[in-house]
């Protein structure tokens, strides 16, 4: 076993891959700590996937290695795939076995005994909503079909997670689902890595989260951090339904020290105030206390746009993750 | 834990279900060679040779190879879903070695080649009254049987190696898989040098000649499927044929499986 800090779980050392001409992953370094929801986020290849499958042992890099648990990913395979878990971003399923099967089937895989595996896939299926079904899992939505891909991760009580995209394709209830389970997982110490696209998921689930981009990882940090240093400006969005409003607004503004940058527009024959400023809801409040609607007769809507981790993959490559 | 708790045999369990609800899987493996069986009852079951046999009682034996080669379609497609679905992977992420998965995959072929054997004896045997030596010899025959039925398993495995979707795999193992059929002489006699080189043809000459001819394994091989006219004693006794069809199982499954190996591991 190397030896490395009792915190760390998981230590990728300049990791790479490349195929033919293409840098798939390309000198990736993180630790990521115990108990720790670490977010991968990045666009359609990015190469989060060929990364989560090198960690995962599948893959082989062409150099550099990662240490999971005190395991290297070239020389501890065997050690290694007894303390994950991993959901594909592919529904990997059995299609002609039920749910319970399919997830008895991964227990016994990793050495359960099938009267263990029974009770522990019953209790999981229960928690996702498909106990039960006894129709094979290719009848199933495709909602349930991911909570079963999710819950054959599960079984065996894994040490470290991976979740490669466990919500694409869901329903927002269904995602909803999924996050509630994961953030659930979080109070029980394992540690997950989540590899998304979804700047929601990895914002408002990670602890920290790595921007992975043409294989390199361009920005590390927890959201907050990322969102302050890359970020753009939080924004407060104010219509009026009189241009009069607006002015009066505007000559407030120039009182209020919080606010950093203001804007007018108009949008569907509205009258629309954009206010940029830096920190979070606390500042909104104060910006609201100051007094931006002193004197103003009516206001027609008033919108909070937060900064998000889109804007920080935006100003940091000048692209959209979904471009 | 108990055997049933292993990890091949978990995966071999899987894999019966997996084959067992697919109708069109078991349409083929075991409708179609039934179909086939009747047929060829009904048009060479009446022609009856001196010694009182049909040609339907020499002609039954390559219909058992043709059942059982279908073992190359069945793993060669089973293999390529695994691969294309991405459940190899995800089996690789767990501790099951890719031992247990080939052990697993081989005791549920082998397994459900046995039953495909057992289908086709009862329709011969028990219901349509075909001739066989004695049980002894019928028993091994089926061992024989088996054994060739594992080699197309091997084959399939090399197959599934090959193809990059599930569909080639499909396509691909059903020309070989006739090919080696209709050129081994198993369907139809095929007098050539080709036979030789093709594992039907040595399982199928053997389980002819035990069963039907009541030769021993001391006694020549013949060239012909159809033993009458045109058939010559080859130098090679059926223990030399056994040890054939043997060393074409060993080799196809070792092939099979280091050429998945190379082809799955990156």
């Amino acid at each position: 076993m190397s030896e490395i800090e009792d915190s760390v779980m998981i230590e990728i050392k300049d990791l790479k891959k490349h195929f033919r001409e293409v840098n798939a992953v390309d000198g990736v370094s993180i630790k990521i700590k115990k108990g720790e929801l670490f977010s991968i986020l990045g666009p359609n290849g990015a190469g989060k996937t060929t990364l989560v499958r090198m960690l995962t042992t599948v893959l082989t890099p062409t150099s550099g290695d990662a240490i999971i648990k005190g395991h290297s990913i070239l020389k501890g395979k065997d050690e290694i795939v007894k303390i994950i878990g991993v959901c594909p971003q592919e529904i990997t399923i059995y299609e002609v076995l039920r749910a319970e099967e399919n997830v008895e089937f991964v227990a016994s895989m990793h050495g359960i005994s099938r009267k263990e595996a029974r009770e522990k896939a019953k209790k999981l299926l229960e928690k996702f909503g498909i106990a039960g079904r006894k129709d094979w899992s290719k009848n199933f939505s495709g909602g349930m079909q991911r909570r079963l891909n999710l819950a054959m991760a599960l079984v065996f009580d894994p040490e470290i997670l991976f979740l490669d995209e466990p919500t694409a394709g869901l329903d927002p209830q269904a995602r909803r689902l999924v996050w509630d389970f994961i953030q659930d997982l979080k109070k029980e110490d394992i540690t997950i890595i989540l590899m998304t696209h979804d700047m929601v998921e990895a914002d408002s689930l990670s602890d920290r989260v790595a921007i992975l981009d043409q294989g390199k990882v361009i920005a590390l940090g927890t959201p907050t951090e990322l969102k302050e240093k890359y970020g753009s400006d939080n924004v407060l969005e104010v219509s009026f339904f009189e241009q009069d409003d607006l002015e009066i607004a505007k000559k407030n503004l120039e009182q209020i020290s919080f606010a950093t940058n203001w804007k007018e527009i108009s949008r569907k024959e509205r009258n629309i105030l954009l206010i940029s400023f830096q920190g979070g809801l606390k500042i909104l409040v104060q910006i609201l206390q100051q007094g931006i609607i002193n004197n103003i007769n009516e206001v027609e809507n008033m919108k909070f746009r937060q900064n998000s981790l889109e804007d920080v993959f935006l100003n940091l490559t000048g692209r959209r993750l979904r471009d | 834990m108990t055997l049933l708790d292993n990890k091949a045999i978990q995966i071999s369990i899987k894999n019966l279900k997996d084959k067992l609800r697919h109708w069109q899987f078991l349409f083929f493996s075991l409708l179609l060679p039934i179909m086939f069986t009747v047929m060829f009852y009904f048009m060479l079951g009446n022609e009856e040779d001196p010694t009182g046999r049909t040609g339907f009682d020499y002609g039954f034996s390559g219909m058992i190879m043709y059942a059982v080669g279908i073992g190359t379609m069945n793993a060669a497609i089973m293999f390529a879903q695994d691969k294309k679905s991405g459940m190899l992977s995800r089996l690789d992420t767990m501790p099951t070695g890719r031992k247990n998965m080939f052990l697993g995959a081989l005791i549920s072929e082998s397994l459900y080649l046995m039953l495909q054997i057992l289908i086709m004896f009862i329709i011969g045997y028990a219901i349509l009254g075909l001739y066989f030596v004695n049980p002894l010899a019928l028993f091994i025959g089926f061992l024989i049987t088996v054994v060739f039925g594992i080699s197309s398993v091997g084959m399939g495995i090399m197959i599934a190696s090959v193809s990059k979707t599930v569909e080639i795999a499909n396509a691909f193992s059903l020309v070989v898989y006739m090919v080696l059929i209709f050129l081994s002489g198993s369907l139809m006699p095929f007098e050539s040098p080709i036979v030789y080189f093709l594992p039907p043809y040595w399982a199928k000459q053997l389980f002819l000649q035990l069963t039907v001819m009541g030769d021993g394994f001391s006694d020549n091989l013949y060239s012909s499927s159809l033993i009458g006219q045109g058939a010559e004693a080859i130098p090679i006794t059926l223990w030399g044929g056994f040890l054939i069809v043997c060393a074409f199982t060993i080799a196809f499954t070792l092939l099979g499986i280091l050429l998945f190996q190379k082809k799955t591991k990156f």
